[in-house]
Protein backbone atom coordinates (compact mmCIF):
# COMPACT_ATOMS: atom_id res chain seq x y z
CA UNK A 1 0.00 0.00 0.00
CA UNK A 2 0.97 3.50 -0.90
CA UNK A 3 -0.50 6.50 -0.19
CA UNK A 4 0.28 9.94 -1.42
CA UNK A 5 -0.97 13.73 -0.88
CA UNK A 6 -1.95 16.05 -3.82
CA UNK A 7 -2.64 19.65 -3.75
CA UNK A 8 -6.40 20.20 -3.97
CA UNK A 9 -6.38 21.69 -7.51
CA UNK A 10 -6.62 20.24 -11.09
CA UNK A 11 -3.01 21.29 -11.86
CA UNK A 12 -2.29 17.96 -9.73
CA UNK A 13 -3.64 15.98 -12.40
CA UNK A 14 -0.32 15.35 -13.84
CA UNK A 15 1.05 14.39 -11.09
CA UNK A 16 -1.73 11.89 -9.95
CA UNK A 17 -1.44 10.00 -13.49
CA UNK A 18 2.82 9.77 -12.73
CA UNK A 19 1.77 8.40 -9.40
CA UNK A 20 -0.45 5.68 -10.99
CA UNK A 21 2.34 4.75 -13.44
CA UNK A 22 4.82 4.54 -10.98
CA UNK A 23 2.64 1.87 -9.23
CA UNK A 24 1.89 -0.45 -11.49
CA UNK A 25 5.49 -0.74 -13.08
CA UNK A 26 6.71 -1.72 -9.28
CA UNK A 27 3.86 -4.05 -8.65
CA UNK A 28 4.36 -5.45 -12.41
CA UNK A 29 0.88 -4.70 -13.65
CA UNK A 30 -0.57 -4.67 -17.05
CA UNK A 31 0.59 -0.54 -17.53
CA UNK A 32 -2.52 -0.31 -19.51
CA UNK A 33 -4.31 -0.58 -16.47
CA UNK A 34 -2.72 2.84 -15.30
CA UNK A 35 -5.21 4.28 -17.60
CA UNK A 36 -8.00 2.99 -15.60
CA UNK A 37 -6.57 4.44 -12.15
CA UNK A 38 -6.18 7.64 -14.59
CA UNK A 39 -10.03 7.68 -15.42
CA UNK A 40 -11.10 6.60 -11.88
CA UNK A 41 -8.77 9.07 -9.88
CA UNK A 42 -9.33 11.89 -11.93
CA UNK A 43 -13.36 12.11 -11.54
CA UNK A 44 -13.42 11.21 -7.98
CA UNK A 45 -10.53 14.15 -7.45
CA UNK A 46 -11.79 16.31 -9.71
CA UNK A 47 -15.18 15.80 -7.37
CA UNK A 48 -13.27 16.54 -4.48
CA UNK A 49 -11.91 19.72 -6.23
CA UNK A 50 -15.42 20.75 -6.76
CA UNK A 51 -17.51 20.03 -3.93
CA UNK A 52 -15.63 19.49 -0.92
CA UNK A 53 -16.39 22.33 0.98
CA UNK A 54 -13.98 23.52 3.49
CA UNK A 55 -11.13 20.91 3.04
CA UNK A 56 -7.93 21.09 3.40
CA UNK A 57 -5.20 22.09 1.39
CA UNK A 58 -4.34 18.20 -0.01
CA UNK A 59 -6.28 15.13 -1.01
CA UNK A 60 -5.07 12.12 -0.36
CA UNK A 61 -4.88 9.11 -2.82
CA UNK A 62 -3.95 5.27 -1.65
CA UNK A 63 -3.38 2.58 -3.56
CA UNK A 64 -2.61 -1.09 -3.12
CA UNK A 65 -2.18 -4.36 -4.34
CA UNK A 66 -3.14 -7.78 -3.47
CA UNK A 67 -3.42 -9.71 -6.53
CA UNK A 68 -5.81 -9.69 -8.36
CA UNK A 69 -7.58 -6.78 -7.25
CA UNK A 70 -6.25 -3.04 -7.25
CA UNK A 71 -7.62 -0.40 -4.52
CA UNK A 72 -7.74 3.04 -5.04
CA UNK A 73 -8.76 5.11 -1.96
CA UNK A 74 -9.19 8.86 -2.54
CA UNK A 75 -9.42 10.63 1.20
CA UNK A 76 -10.63 14.31 1.36
CA UNK A 77 -10.14 15.65 5.25
CA UNK A 78 -12.39 17.99 7.17
CA UNK A 79 -15.36 18.53 4.73
CA UNK A 80 -18.75 18.28 4.70
CA UNK A 81 -20.48 15.11 3.22
CA UNK A 82 -20.79 14.73 -0.67
CA UNK A 83 -21.35 11.59 -1.46
CA UNK A 84 -20.66 11.17 -5.38
CA UNK A 85 -21.84 7.30 -5.08
CA UNK A 86 -25.41 8.70 -4.54
CA UNK A 87 -25.79 9.90 -7.64
CA UNK A 88 -28.31 8.70 -10.16
CA UNK A 89 -27.37 6.28 -13.33
CA UNK A 90 -26.53 7.75 -16.42
CA UNK A 91 -29.39 6.81 -19.25
CA UNK A 92 -26.71 6.38 -21.57
CA UNK A 93 -29.95 5.62 -24.43
CA UNK A 94 -31.13 9.21 -23.91
CA UNK A 95 -30.63 11.28 -27.15
CA UNK A 96 -27.13 13.39 -27.57
CA UNK A 97 -29.47 16.90 -27.82
CA UNK A 98 -30.31 16.07 -24.41
CA UNK A 99 -26.87 14.61 -22.81
CA UNK A 100 -24.86 16.91 -20.13
CA UNK A 101 -21.87 16.00 -18.93
CA UNK A 102 -23.45 15.69 -15.03
CA UNK A 103 -23.22 12.51 -13.84
CA UNK A 104 -21.09 10.98 -16.29
CA UNK A 105 -17.82 10.86 -14.08
CA UNK A 106 -19.12 8.69 -11.56
CA UNK A 107 -20.99 6.47 -14.43
CA UNK A 108 -17.55 6.01 -15.90
CA UNK A 109 -16.04 4.86 -12.45
CA UNK A 110 -19.03 2.61 -12.19
CA UNK A 111 -18.18 0.91 -15.44
CA UNK A 112 -14.10 0.49 -15.55
CA UNK A 113 -14.90 -0.86 -11.58
CA UNK A 114 -15.75 -3.58 -9.92
CA UNK A 115 -16.72 -1.91 -6.48
CA UNK A 116 -17.19 1.62 -5.24
CA UNK A 117 -17.63 2.30 -1.22
CA UNK A 118 -18.32 5.65 0.14
CA UNK A 119 -17.65 6.10 3.89
CA UNK A 120 -17.74 9.53 6.03
CA UNK A 121 -16.87 9.53 9.45
CA UNK A 122 -15.01 12.70 11.16
CA UNK A 123 -16.04 14.57 8.93
CA UNK A 124 -13.22 12.58 6.44
CA UNK A 125 -14.53 11.70 3.24
CA UNK A 126 -13.26 8.27 1.77
CA UNK A 127 -14.11 6.57 -1.19
CA UNK A 128 -12.62 3.60 -1.99
CA UNK A 129 -12.79 1.60 -5.46
CA UNK A 130 -11.52 -1.71 -6.21
CA UNK A 131 -10.70 -3.59 -9.46
CA UNK A 132 -9.49 -7.07 -10.45
CA UNK A 133 -7.32 -7.28 -12.86
CA UNK A 134 -4.87 -9.45 -14.52
CA UNK A 135 -1.10 -8.92 -13.54
CA UNK A 136 1.13 -9.34 -16.62
CA UNK B 1 -0.50 18.52 -22.53
CA UNK B 2 -3.47 18.22 -25.21
CA UNK B 3 -2.63 19.92 -28.90
CA UNK B 4 -5.22 20.42 -31.90
CA UNK B 5 -3.32 20.31 -35.51
CA UNK B 6 -4.91 21.30 -38.28
CA UNK B 7 -4.05 18.54 -40.89
CA UNK B 8 -5.84 19.92 -43.47
CA UNK B 9 -9.13 21.45 -43.97
CA UNK B 10 -11.82 19.96 -42.43
CA UNK B 11 -9.78 17.57 -40.55
CA UNK B 12 -8.09 18.03 -37.52
CA UNK B 13 -5.82 15.90 -34.98
CA UNK B 14 -5.92 15.57 -31.27
CA UNK B 15 -3.04 14.42 -29.78
CA UNK B 16 -2.38 14.14 -25.73
CA UNK B 17 -4.84 14.10 -22.63
CA UNK B 18 -7.92 15.36 -22.64
CA UNK B 19 -8.95 15.63 -19.35
CA UNK B 20 -10.20 17.79 -16.59
CA UNK B 21 -7.52 20.15 -16.22
CA UNK B 22 -7.80 21.54 -20.46
CA UNK B 23 -11.53 20.97 -20.83
CA UNK B 24 -11.81 24.78 -20.42
CA UNK B 25 -8.68 25.86 -22.80
CA UNK B 26 -9.79 23.20 -25.30
CA UNK B 27 -13.62 23.97 -25.49
CA UNK B 28 -12.31 27.60 -26.03
CA UNK B 29 -10.03 26.64 -29.11
CA UNK B 30 -12.79 23.81 -30.54
CA UNK B 31 -15.36 27.33 -30.66
CA UNK B 32 -13.20 28.01 -34.16
CA UNK B 33 -14.72 25.07 -36.10
CA UNK B 34 -17.47 26.36 -37.85
CA UNK B 35 -17.95 23.45 -40.94
CA UNK B 36 -18.13 19.90 -40.53
CA UNK B 37 -14.90 18.61 -38.93
CA UNK B 38 -13.03 14.91 -39.13
CA UNK B 39 -11.39 14.48 -35.86
CA UNK B 40 -8.04 12.34 -36.10
CA UNK B 41 -7.69 10.45 -33.15
CA UNK B 42 -4.81 8.41 -33.36
CA UNK B 43 -2.97 10.45 -31.14
CA UNK B 44 -5.41 10.97 -27.98
CA UNK B 45 -4.11 8.63 -25.22
CA UNK B 46 -6.96 9.50 -22.95
CA UNK B 47 -10.07 11.33 -22.45
CA UNK B 48 -12.30 11.45 -19.30
CA UNK B 49 -15.62 12.69 -18.85
CA UNK B 50 -14.71 16.51 -18.72
CA UNK B 51 -13.18 15.68 -22.55
CA UNK B 52 -16.30 13.78 -23.64
CA UNK B 53 -18.33 16.52 -22.57
CA UNK B 54 -16.16 19.35 -24.28
CA UNK B 55 -16.74 16.81 -27.79
CA UNK B 56 -20.30 16.47 -27.13
CA UNK B 57 -20.88 20.54 -26.69
CA UNK B 58 -18.96 20.55 -30.27
CA UNK B 59 -21.22 18.13 -31.68
CA UNK B 60 -24.47 19.78 -30.63
CA UNK B 61 -23.38 23.00 -31.68
CA UNK B 62 -22.37 21.26 -35.23
CA UNK B 63 -25.37 19.79 -35.65
CA UNK B 64 -27.68 22.60 -34.85
CA UNK B 65 -26.39 24.27 -38.03
CA UNK B 66 -26.26 21.34 -40.61
CA UNK B 67 -22.99 20.15 -39.69
CA UNK B 68 -21.06 16.98 -38.67
CA UNK B 69 -18.44 15.77 -36.27
CA UNK B 70 -16.78 12.03 -37.22
CA UNK B 71 -13.99 10.86 -34.54
CA UNK B 72 -11.69 8.13 -36.90
CA UNK B 73 -8.78 6.21 -35.88
CA UNK B 74 -9.54 5.66 -31.54
CA UNK B 75 -7.15 3.50 -29.47
CA UNK B 76 -8.94 1.11 -28.03
CA UNK B 77 -9.25 2.31 -24.22
CA UNK B 78 -10.53 6.01 -25.57
CA UNK B 79 -13.40 3.92 -27.18
CA UNK B 80 -13.78 1.99 -25.04
CA UNK B 81 -14.78 5.22 -22.72
CA UNK B 82 -16.49 6.50 -25.61
CA UNK B 83 -18.40 3.04 -25.12
CA UNK B 84 -18.90 3.23 -21.58
CA UNK B 85 -20.96 6.74 -21.72
CA UNK B 86 -22.97 5.33 -24.62
CA UNK B 87 -21.97 7.40 -27.66
CA UNK B 88 -20.10 5.17 -29.48
CA UNK B 89 -23.79 4.50 -30.70
CA UNK B 90 -24.67 8.49 -30.81
CA UNK B 91 -21.60 9.61 -32.59
CA UNK B 92 -19.95 8.95 -35.94
CA UNK B 93 -16.66 7.04 -35.28
CA UNK B 94 -15.22 4.93 -37.94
Amino acid sequence: MVARTFPRNLGALEAIYAFHREFVAACGIDPEVAYDLDVIAEELFTNMVKYGRGGRREIEIELEWAAPTLAIRLRDFDVERFDPTAAPPVDTSRPIAERRAGGLGIHLVRQIADRIDYDYQGRDSTITVTKKVVSS
Amino acid sequence: MFEIRVLEPGTIRLAGRLDASEAERVAQELLAIQGSVRMDCSELDYISSAGIGVLIELFKRLQSSGHTLTLVNLLPRVRNIFRYAGLDRLLTIE
